[in-house]
């Protein structure tokens, strides 16, 4: 178990300086002109120049920039802002990685808790007609993108607004005027983009649920305890659902991979101030740092959860630490 | 021999039907004969009946070739469609090769709504949506296609073949490249490079530039499950006896990967393929409406979803006009696959 978990860190720690690395690259041939002379604007002067190339450490030769790069990441102050002169990078991102986990979290329980009952009933329920019906929303939740399902969203509350029926908040994470009231505060704002983050997961859950549930059924362990006449209830509860949350417990972590891609759409459709947000609108204001740690953090989330992912499954099942 | 005898026998002589047609005189093992004749169909045959019995790939089928024609050939006939029109005081004559353009400005007729003008309407800068629509379907396809074709079905492909076939260097340097992948989601590697080089890289080529960085962008990140699957499939066809057979007969490696190998594993790259071409088609919408793909002017699905966001209230159509035929394109391809998969392998349908 150790052997398995020292090679597993030492992986992710291969596949951080990776990203890390083509991240940094990234940066060192940004087009977009010199941020310092941008930074200093009609204040440009050789010696200005100097002095804050120095404080941003864009004096030094590349490896040095790099090891700082790596450094900064270490300390988690992120270095400091091209748009911005004199903030840091962690002043942006931080307030940011605390509302994309938040919108995350949430999203990744909702699609668990309402997923994978769906994909379980609906293997009970083999070739019947709540079978098909719950499958076809679940596919179409999994096919349509966010994008597509947002406008539409947007579209029908602000008919609602104009018609003066029941509306929801199109845009924002908590409202700009405080009330002191959570419902009226929060959750009206957030109820609806961690539903739609939480969309194309629950599709992807419940299919993937339904069809090991199917398979799991099939097999020659549970006709044997239905065989010696164990209660219907227990066969499914305990032989085959037990059996059938192993292959789901894989997914999980990669499935971390579709809140990351959503949370860019959703984040800036609904302009809430998470690590997408700040990572898209760096790019307009060619502030590089903030985009490069964006994607540094994001990634490294994927990478940590895989890792728990993997460790979680090598506990449940030892096969996997043996043949790995 | 009595006179009965003799005469069957000179009808069987005279007798122009072979034994086979006649039904009358047909024994029992010379019925399966006829069974195994009257079945020729291929399994390929066998496969594109199965698909054609599918209505939902059909569907789907139709609805892509529709979006189709409307991208390659309606286009250039909607240039010519329409009046010549006197702008600036009869200064300036347009005429519907400029505002049927996907770029062109015809802001006296801004947020037009279906006009028989604009046959779906402008946009809030007066830029016709029908064509819009239909350059950005342009767009979407070609970047999708050669995200798919060059890279996913090429290269994914030949190295994974190679890999599975010959193993050794290449499929280890394989092996650690798709485990950095897998590690790394694909659109965040796509965000970090179009987020960098997307807007300098218009500035210099224009829309051919980004069309072929976005779709590298899009593509690194896919190609390598391909090929881990073409590797895992040429592993196990490797081992089957009629490969065992024709390498003992002296057929070269060259020859057991292009005749037996990759005909008997290309359903499974076609399927896989087109749920990819789904899936590059939401993401090249993705970045262009994050404002890191295709850039303004020039007319994209995401894009025009992203131009469009401030007149959801007032004019929605704007909006979910390039949001639908996104979505078409991305359920047909689904659809498309789903079928295909079901159609070359029967036994994949629970």
């Amino acid at each position: 178990m150790l052997q398995f978990l020292l090679r597993r860190i030492l992986g992710l720690v291969l596949v951080v300086l990776v990203v890390t690395f083509v991240t940094f690259l990234m940066g060192l041939n940004a087009p977009g002109g010199d941020p310092i002379a941008i930074l200093l604007g009609l204040h440009n002067t050789p010696a200005e120049h100097a002095k804050l190339a120095h404080q941003y450490g864009l004096d030094l030769p590349w490896y040095q920039q790099y090891g700082n790069f790596v450094l900064h990441l270490l300390q988690g102050n992120f270095g400091y802002s091209y748009a911005f002169r004199g903030q840091s990078v962690s002043s942006i991102l931080v307030p940011a990685i605390q509302v994309s986990a938040t919108l995350g979290v949430f999203a990744f329980v909702i699609a668990l808790i309402i997923g994978i009952p769906v994909g379980i009933l609906a293997a009970l329920r083999r070739n019947t007609t709540t079978d098909s019906v719950s499958m076809g929303v679940m596919l179409a939740l999994y096919a349509i993108p966010a994008f597509v399902i947002i406008p539409f969203y947007q579209a029908w509350m602000a008919f609602d607004a104009t018609h003066g029926l029941f509306y929801l908040p199109t845009s924002g994470w908590t409202a700009t005027e405080l009330s002191g009231n959570f419902f009226n505060d929060v959750f009206i704002y957030r109820v609806v983009p961690i539903s739609i983050l939480a969309f194309t997961e629950m599709g992807y859950f419940a299919r993937l649920t339904r069809t090991v549930m199917l398979e799991v059924l099939g097999q020659d362990y549970v006709r044997t305890a239905r065989a010696k006449g164990v209660s219907e209830r227990a066969v499914i509860y305990i032989h085959a659902l037990r059996n059938a949350m192993l292959p789901l417990l894989t997914v999980i972590g990669p499935s971390l991979a579709f809140i990351v891609s959503g949370a860019f759409v959703i984040e800036f459709l609904f302009n809430i101030p998470g690590v997408g947000y700040q990572g898209v609108h760096a790019v307009t204001l060619h502030d590089w740092p903030v985009l490069q740690y964006t994607v540094v953090i994001l990634a490294i989330a994927v990478v940590v959860m895989n890792l728990l992912t993997d460790i979680a499954y090598s506990i449940v099942d030892p096969r996997i630490r043996i043949s790995a | 021999m009595n006179f009965e005898q003799r005469s069957e026998q000179l009808v069987n002589e005279l007798d122009p039907t072979p034994l086979e047609l006649d039904p009358s005189r047909v024994t029992v093992a010379d019925a399966d004969m006829v069974a195994l004749q009257e079945k020729t169909a291929s399994p390929l045959q066998d496969s594109l009946r199965r698909f054609a019995r599918d209505k939902r790939a059909l569907v789907s089928l139709g609805v892509f070739v529709l979006l189709l024609i409307g991208a390659v050939f309606f286009l250039p006939i909607y240039e010519h469609i329409g009046p010549t029109l006197a702008r600036e005081h009869g200064y300036i004559h347009i005429g519907p090769a400029q505002y049927h353009g996907p770029t062109y400005l015809d802001d006296v007729n801004s947020d037009s709504g279906p006009t028989a003008l604009h046959w779906l309407g402008t946009d809030g800068q007066g830029r016709d949506l029908l064509a819009r629509v239909l350059a950005g379907v342009q767009v979407s396809l070609i970047i999708s296609s050669l995200v798919v074709i060059v890279l996913d079905i090429g290269l994914g492909t030949l190295l994974g073949v190679l890999a599975g076939y010959y193993g050794g260097i290449i499929d280890t340097v394989l092996a650690r490249f798709t485990d950095l992948v897998f590690a790394f989601p694909g659109l965040l590697f796509a965000v970090l490079i179009a987020g960098f080089f997307s807007q300098a890289v218009d500035d210099r080529f224009g829309l051919p530039g980004t069309v072929v960085l976005v779709a590298v962008t899009l593509g690194i990140t896919i190609w390598p499950q391909m090929a881990r699957y073409v590797r895992g499939q040429t592993l196990q066809l490797k081992e089957q006896q009629f490969v065992e057979a024709s390498r003992t007969i002296g057929t070269s490696s060259w020859q057991i990967i292009t005749r037996h190998i990759i005909p008997n594993i290309l359903s499974l790259i076609i399927v896989a393929a087109t749920l990819d071409f789904a899936a590059t088609v939401v993401n090249e919408g993705v970045l262009s409406l994050l404002g890191i793909g295709v850039q303004p002017p020039n007319a994209d699905l995401g894009l025009m979803i992203n131009e469009s966001l401030g007149a959801i209230p007032y004019h929605p159509f704007e909006d979910l006009l390039p949001a639908l035929v996104l979505v078409l394109i991305v359920l047909a391809f689904s659809f498309i696959g789903d079928g295909l998969r079901d159609a070359f392998d029967p036994r994949s349908k629970d």
